[in-house]
């Protein structure tokens, strides 16, 4: 599978990988990953894949995780390149009536190459980062997925 | 000028239009791009925040471009730009901007190589080679530097597609500084991947 399908070399920055190859080297691209840190463990497939992402938590030295872990269940998959719509759901104090009331508020993530098969009503954790686009400061961090009660969960194959 | 670089002319992430409750700040301010073009060196020095000055570079005609597997970095002049991931006129136009692929001059790769390891880059026929390369390639040299050569020998091998790029006299980089910030335009000679990814796009576009 060609991970370069734009129209400039994706490559992860800083990483050199044309070093002089004296006798036979097995060629292999050298790849660089990091810990999040706060106890996030990096997938197996941030590190043995092959995906270039800048905004990648755990495989680009461009982005911290620091301040807000937030968690909530994913609403969209697949509309945006690479970033996911979360809902977060509180209750709201009415003290008038001593009731509380459904509030929510979606939130854009940006989403790495690294977490696979990621359906709608999963449940994600997020970490704030610096802005990566207009509206997305987060980034997913550990992907939970969906408890069906059922043991039988339809699938569209 | 009128450039501003703020938030608070867009529509909100709900889709809302915001008011307009201030004036434009000085601090989101913006400024014309460069355009940095090639020709004799022309920079401008700017006053940006903070007292801190910027360069920002008119026209360029040299940089300092690295050979990364040779760890040889080389002032090299640049001939013109080949090509461009983000706008196709900036091609037409020879502007330089970071990430930019341009065509640099050979010779001081070539003299260094030669220099270093006393081996014809790129030649193809005795014909083609001048009076300089014969005497960097059997000139006199001291028994000590002799063995050092010598020993260079194995770790001499250059790829085939960069040895064809110096047959020409040119060969391939990437700018990596930013011309309109640092006034230098710098970059690395592609090899590999890279150069392989870039040379079939050129050749695409023929």
């Amino acid at each position: 599978m060609d991970i370069q399908t734009h129209k400039a070399f994706q490559t992860q920055v800083g990483i050199f990988q044309n070093p002089k190859v004296l006798g036979k080297k097995k060629t292999t691209v050298k790849r660089w990953y990091k810990e999040v840190g706060l106890g996030f463990k990096t997938p197996r497939e941030a590190i043995e894949g092959h995906y270039i992402d800048k905004k990648c938590p755990f495989t680009s030295s461009r982005v911290s995780i620091r301040g807000r872990i937030l968690s909530g269940v994913v609403v969209s998959v697949g509309k945006m390149e690479r970033t996911i719509v979360i809902r977060r759901e509180y209750l709201h104090y009415i003290s008038k009536y001593n009731r509380y009331e459904k509030r929510h508020k979606n939130l854009s993530a940006h989403m790495s190459p690294c977490f696979i098969g990621v359906e709608t009503g999963d449940v994600v954790t997020v970490g704030q980062c610096r802005p990566l686009s207009k509206t997305v400061r987060f980034n997913v961090l550990r992907v939970q997925k969906k408890i069906v009660k059922g043991a039988k969960s339809f699938s569209k194959f | 000028m009128g450039i501003s670089r703020d938030s608070r002319h867009k529509r909100a992430h709900t889709g809302a239009k915001r008011a307009q409750i201030r004036k434009k700040r000085k601090f989101e301010l913006g400024r014309q791009p460069a355009n940095t073009k090639i020709g004799a060196k022309r920079v401008h020095t700017v006053r940006v925040r903070g007292g801190n000055i910027k360069f920002r570079a008119l026209r360029l005609d040299t940089g300092n471009f690295a050979w990364g597997s040779e760890s040889s970095t080389r002032k090299a002049r640049i001939i013109k730009v080949v090509y461009n991931a983000s706008n196709n006129e900036l091609v037409r136009t020879n502007t330089l901007v970071k990430g930019a692929i341009v065509e640099i001059d050979a010779a001081p790769f070539r003299q260094w190589y030669e220099a270093h390891y006393a081996v014809a880059i790129g030649r193809k026929t005795k014909k083609d080679t001048a009076d300089d390369t014969e005497d960097s390639l059997s000139k006199k040299r001291s028994n000590h530097v002799q063995r050092k050569v010598d020993a260079r020998k194995e770790a001499s091998k250059v790829e085939p597609a960069l040895v064809e790029s110096f047959a020409t006299g040119r060969v391939l980089a990437r700018i990596a500084s930013r011309p309109g910030q640092s006034g230098r335009c710098d970059g690395y000679i592609l090899e590999g991947k890279e150069l392989e990814f870039y040379n079939r796009r050129l050749k695409a576009r023929k």
